[in-house]
């Protein structure tokens, strides 16, 4: 896209492997441009969570290179990511204000006024400011996640990775956190979020297909849509197609 | 390390155990139970009351501590928060030293409640100062705060992490001059009894608590101690990334 600012993730030739036995990536490349919703999709054990750990710099590349915002990965610019993990991976003893509040500490926001404003305003934006006195104990687990999400983002980091935020959201709640990642879309921050759900998939800006650690297809969902070559195709049939594809591919 | 942040990891840890009310009554009412029954068996032994005395302390300082530890940590790996802080820019010692902090006032609670317990109602000779046992057994606490990090992270459940109690725990329980004296050991358990923490924090307490020494007096154990705690510490903050 622009030439002058750095892409916000930039993922060359990487080699991933827990154990170095078994690789879960062989040279992937992936690029996210700045202030899109960009979506991982992908079945389970695709390598979805282990690409966003690799990208919030929990995990070193043993091959090739994962850039963020320019830099590798580094603790200075853990500043500039907000991460949402697979589980809510919030403390149930506590309140949802006083999570919030925690994990703005962690990010450096010392300065006690200020931050109180932001974790005010972080609980309106995921809708919790009546239960913010609530042990996360006592939330309902879509409550939970929204409480995680509000830790990933209370420090306005231009990069937030959402680790399938969606999942055991009733449809009413998943559109609510639609319309959160588009507004925040739409302010310039950028959004990597995995899911399997083709339903997510419709609302990124762009996709990217994971199967065993590889893309199997890239492109905005209507260009992906549009490539099976029928015109009623969903995304799931889209994914489908792809994931064959690559199977004929690979058998040959 | 930034005090920020290590500051509210304590405040945090302080909340999350005051909440947990079973816990904070365990951490009275099982100190005091087995010391009933150790008073009570040794009714009409008043000195090997006194000699076993500052032991239990000791020795309850370090397991309480160190199952606060070993758990508190092993949850915050097995529930992602530790993989969410550690994506913070939160350094390894603000997070052990947090740890230490948040978790040294319960220790001196109930250090000092044990204390009352054996001098008032068990009647065991005190010849000392409450605040200079109080101190010395924070020291104590302090190594078993980063034991319990570092042995968390060769522990993959709660289940593990009770399997390292008869392990860490029963050699510094037999060995550390509890029910002998170490110079009345085998020679070669005498070698062993030497890196045991528990063991000078045994004669640092008999001779504060019995001798009616002062810290002074008992700085070498102190020292020991102190350099026992910063290999641990060493330790712990190399594997406190490990996920
Ligand atoms: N901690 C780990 N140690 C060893 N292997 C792991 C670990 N975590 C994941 N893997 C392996 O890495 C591969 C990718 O897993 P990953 O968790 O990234 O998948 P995913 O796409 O997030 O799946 P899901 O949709 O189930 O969350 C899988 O084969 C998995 O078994
Ligand atoms: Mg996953």
């Amino acid at each position: 896209m622009s030439d002058e600012q750095p892409l916000a993730v930039q993922v060359q030739g990487m080699h991933f492997g827990y154990d170095g036995r078994t690789p879960v990536f062989q040279g992937l490349d992936l690029a996210v441009a700045r202030g899109v919703s960009y979506g991982l999709l992908g079945p389970n054990g695709a390598g979805k969570t282990t690409l966003l750990r690799l990208v919030a710099g929990r995990l070193k590349p043993s091959r090739g290179s994962v850039l963020v915002l320019g830099h590798t990965p580094h603790p200075s610019l853990t500043r500039d990511i907000g991460l949402m993990p697979q589980s809510s991976a919030v403390y149930p003893e506590l309140t949802a204000r006083e999570n919030v509040d925690f994990f703005a500490r962690m990010y450096g926001m010392s300065r006690r006024g200020e931050r109180r404003e932001r974790v005010e305003e972080v609980l309106r934006f995921v809708e919790l400011e009546e239960r913010q006195n609530t042990h996360v104990s006592r939330l309902s687990g879509g409550m939970r996640q929204r409480v995680s999400l509000a830790c990933a983002l209370v420090h306005r980091p231009p990069l937030l990775l959402l680790d399938e935020p969606t999942v055991g959201l009733d449809p009413e709640l998943r559109a609510s956190f639609w319309e959160h990642f588009r507004s925040m879309a739409g302010e310039g921050t950028t959004l990597l979020i995995s899911s399997h759900t083709m339903d997510d998939a419709a609302h990124c800006d762009r996709l990217a297909f994971l199967r065993s650690g590889r893309v199997v297809a890239e492109g905005s969902p209507e260009t992906l849509r549009r490539a099976t070559g029928r015109p009623d195709a969903s995304l799931e049939d889209a994914f489908l197609h792809f994931a064959r594809q690559e199977a004929g591919d690979v058998s040959r | 390390m930034s005090l920020d942040r290590t500051l509210a990891i304590a405040q945090r840890l302080v909340r999350q155990i005051r909440r947990d009310r079973r816990t904070m009554a365990l951490m009275v009412v099982a100190p005091v139970v087995v010391l009933t029954l150790i008073g009570l068996s040794f009714a009409e032994r008043s000195q090997v009351l006194d000699f076993i005395a500052p032991a239990v302390l000791a020795t309850f300082s370090l397991l309480f501590v160190f199952l606060l530890t070993g758990i508190g940590f092993l949850r915050e790996r097995a529930s992602g928060t530790l993989d969410r802080l550690l994506a913070t820019p939160v350094g390894r010692f603000d997070l052990l030293v947090g740890y230490l902090l948040g978790f040294l006032g319960f220790a001196a609670l109930q250090a000092l409640i044990i204390l009352l317990y054996t001098v008032y109602v068990l009647n065991v000779t005190f010849r000392g100062n409450l605040w200079e046992v109080i101190l010395f057994l924070l020291v104590l606490t302090a190594t078993s705060v980063n034991l319990g990090i570092f042995v968390s992270t060769f522990a993959h459940n709660e289940f593990q992490v009770m399997q390292f109690i008869p392990l860490l725990l029963a050699p510094q329980i037999f060995l550390s001059g509890i029910f002998l004296r170490v110079g009345e050991m085998p020679g070669y358990l005498q070698a062993i009894a030497t890196v045991l923490p528990l063991r000078y924090a045994v004669d640092g307490l008999r001779a504060l608590m019995l001798e009616g020494a002062h810290l002074p007096d008992v700085a070498r154990e102190l020292a020991i101690l102190v350099g026992i705690g910063v290999v641990v510490l060493g330790l712990a903050s190399l594997t406190v990334r490990r996920v």
